[in-house]
């Protein structure tokens, strides 16, 4: 990109800046190149990103390869069990020093010229190095380049940026709905397996915004599914519940019960068991009390973390509730493409045969072969397409739905929660933070 | 590959029937041919440093891009005939190319004679009006069962070959 376009702010963003107060998005931000190229300075690399779960390296050495856009990443728990984002590039000539995706390793060699490196980092070998470098060469500067590295209740998340906040002031009051979440059991969530991972022609954003908020959309992309009845006809299902954005973070929640008069087991449908734990393990009796009223939990973490949390069931012919949860990152490796990272988790301690109907509960709804996000990446993949056009870039995508809605003063979880959610509340909330990094 | 029972021929022509109906989208007359007790399962597939003494690396043992039963199958086949699985209509293009046919053992069971066949896969697939096309490729293990003389799916597992997976879902059947 010229330095000049650098300098003043993009003719696209210009634009969005006079019509998202509007509830309107030019379409050309989900598919242009210059955008894209300034989302990796501006977003990716100041955002605190999601890596890992720390139940996927639960042991000195474990790793697992990790992307931010396209910088790779050895996330590693080294000997002292501290968790590292190591930047895969040797310090050397720049060639990959791991190329298996997860594993434990104590050390990591280059096959180059095999300048070898701890797992904290530390280059430790270097062939022939007397004879080849005499007494010149000073490995404690050649250490294998890291991110800043937070966790948040087993989350694992790197930034790039070195001035970047801490994770938890990042995350802000999204916390209390993570922890909805993710502290439902004394024991913690565990990752079972390895991610799905797959590339589709869509833009980060078409993805994030939907689980960020876009309840609406429920009823049409997802019609086979309610024809079926695994997702009920009532549209009050997709309308109800609460949209609580946080202000200034981007980050976003809908947070979902039974509709009046349905007949739903409370907690999500989880095991009994389950939610005698969670009596005692959430933070606050607030948190608790939320949890037991909800069946269907969406958040999106600014900018690319997505995590859906259904009540479901294994088919559509299956009597009772299995609920199911899932993280995803929307990893952008092209104006208009993403890999996407899917993982299923479940509370380390819940029953066995739980565990096995929830993963079923998963992989039947969501995931690459998932009868819900099937259609999505059908859907996204041609908004995606038509944006990179010259006469669909022109276009303003109309987000204008809840101007009228007033605020719901008796919510009690942090930020500012709507009830109701049909609502683009949480969706002009993500762009507008995004709006704010993209012209800084 | 000795086939010393002789169903070779039997079973290659079940594969390349089963292939026909996959291929039509006649995915009714597909489930026809699968056990009452059917499981099907694609693995995930990830890069890992290569086994030294042969074999196949990086199976990942307990998660899937598919884990199915016949309910589940059964969701998957009602949902295309509603008329509103929007990544499946319009249809998809596919072919499979079914290569390298070996019929591994044959057993009797109490369920009935069950048979272990490898095949190799080949499965194109093409979308809208879009010249570009995916191209997918496995290794497809399975027991076919002898169930009132005819032979039947009972379980297939597809080993794939891609890691990152190139198709932006799996609405289809390997």
């Amino acid at each position: 990109m010229h330095k000049e376009l650098k300098d003043q702010m993009h003719p696209i963003l210009e634009e969005m800046e006079e019509s998202l107060p509007e509830g309107e998005i030019p379409a050309a931000i989900f598919n242009d190149p210059e955008i894209f190229e300034l989302e990796q300075e501006r977003v990716f690399a100041t955002s605190w990103v999601y890596l890992a779960h720390e139940s996927e390296i639960p042991n000195p050495g474990d790793y697992v390869l990790r992307y931010v856009v396209d910088n790779p990443f050895i996330v590693v728990r080294d000997e002292e069990r501290r968790v590292r984002a190591l930047l895969n590039v040797c310090r050397h000539r720049g060639m990959q020093v791991c190329r298996s995706e997860m594993g434990n390793a104590s050390h990591f060699r280059c096959p180059y010229h095999g300048w070898t490196y701890r797992n904290d980092g530390t280059l430790t070998g270097v062939p022939s190095q007397k004879a080849a470098y005499g007494d010149r060469l000073d490995k404690s500067r050649l250490g294998l380049e890291q991110i800043r590295v937070e966790e948040y209740n087993g989350m694992i998340f790197g930034t790039m940026d070195p001035e970047a906040p801490p994770l938890e002031e990042w995350l802000g009051d999204i916390r209390w709905y993570l922890d909805l979440i993710t502290r439902r059991s004394p024991e913690g969530l565990e990752v079972v397996g390895a991610p799905q991972r797959w590339v589709v022609d869509v833009n980060w954003k078409l993805a994030s915004e939907n689980f960020v908020g876009d309840s609406y959309h429920t009823l049409m992309t997802h019609r086979s599914m309610v024809e079926l009845g695994v997702a009920p006809r009532d549209a009050r299902y997709a309308m109800y519940g609460e949209q609580i954005h946080i202000p200034g973070k981007g980050h976003g929640s809908m947070v979902i019960g039974a509709p009046p008069g349905a007949k739903l087991p409370p907690f999500w449908g989880y095991p009994e068991e389950m939610l005698e734990r969670a009596r005692t393990s959430y933070p606050t009796k607030e948190q608790f009390d939320v949890a037991r009223e909800t069946r269907i939990m969406l958040v999106t973490v600014f900018p690319n973390l997505s995590i859906h949390n259904p009540i479901r069931s294994p088919h559509h012919k299956y009597q009772g509730a299995v609920p199911m949860l899932t993280f995803r990152v929307w990893n952008p490796i092209g104006p208009g493409r993403i890999e996407i990272f899917s993982w299923f988790l479940v509370e380390k301690d819940a029953p066995e045969e739980f565990k096995k109907l929830s993963s079923w509960s998963y992989l039947r709804s969501f995931g690459i072969s998932g009868t819900f996000e099937q259609d999505d990446a059908e859907i996204w993949s041609l908004i995606t397409k038509g944006a990179g056009t010259y006469m669909g870039r022109k276009h303003r995508l109309n987000y204008q739905m809840g101007t009228h809605q007033e605020p719901d003063p008796d919510w009690p979880g942090p930020g500012v929660a709507y009830p109701i959610n049909f609502t683009d509340v949480n969706l002009r909330s993500f762009y507008s933070r995004w709006l704010e990094m993209m012209r800084s | 590959m000795a086939d010393e029972n002789g169903i070779l021929p039997e079973i290659t022509d079940f594969l390349y029937r089963e292939a026909e109906l996959l291929d039509d989208g006649r995915y009714r007359e597909w489930m026809d041919l699968l056990t009452e007790d059917v499981r099907y399962q694609v693995p995930i597939r990830v890069t890992k440093e290569r086994i030294l003494e042969g074999g196949v690396s990086g199976v990942v043992e307990n998660m899937f891009h598919l884990d199915e039963d016949r309910d589940s199958l059964e969701m998957r086949v009602d949902r295309v005939e509603t008329g509103f699985a929007w990544a499946e209509d319009p249809p998809s293009r596919l072919r499979h190319f079914i290569t390298n046919i070996r019929v591994k053992e044959v057993r009797e069971t109490s369920a009935g004679k069950e048979s272990e066949v490898r095949s190799n896969l080949l499965l194109f697939r093409s979308r809208w009006d879009d010249p570009r096309h995916t191209v997918l490729s496995a290794e497809r293990r399975d027991v076919l069962r002898q169930v009132n003389r005819d032979w039947k799916l009972a379980k297939r597992v597809v080993i794939l070959d891609s890691a990152t997976m190139p198709t932006m879902n799996i609405s289809f059947f390997f």
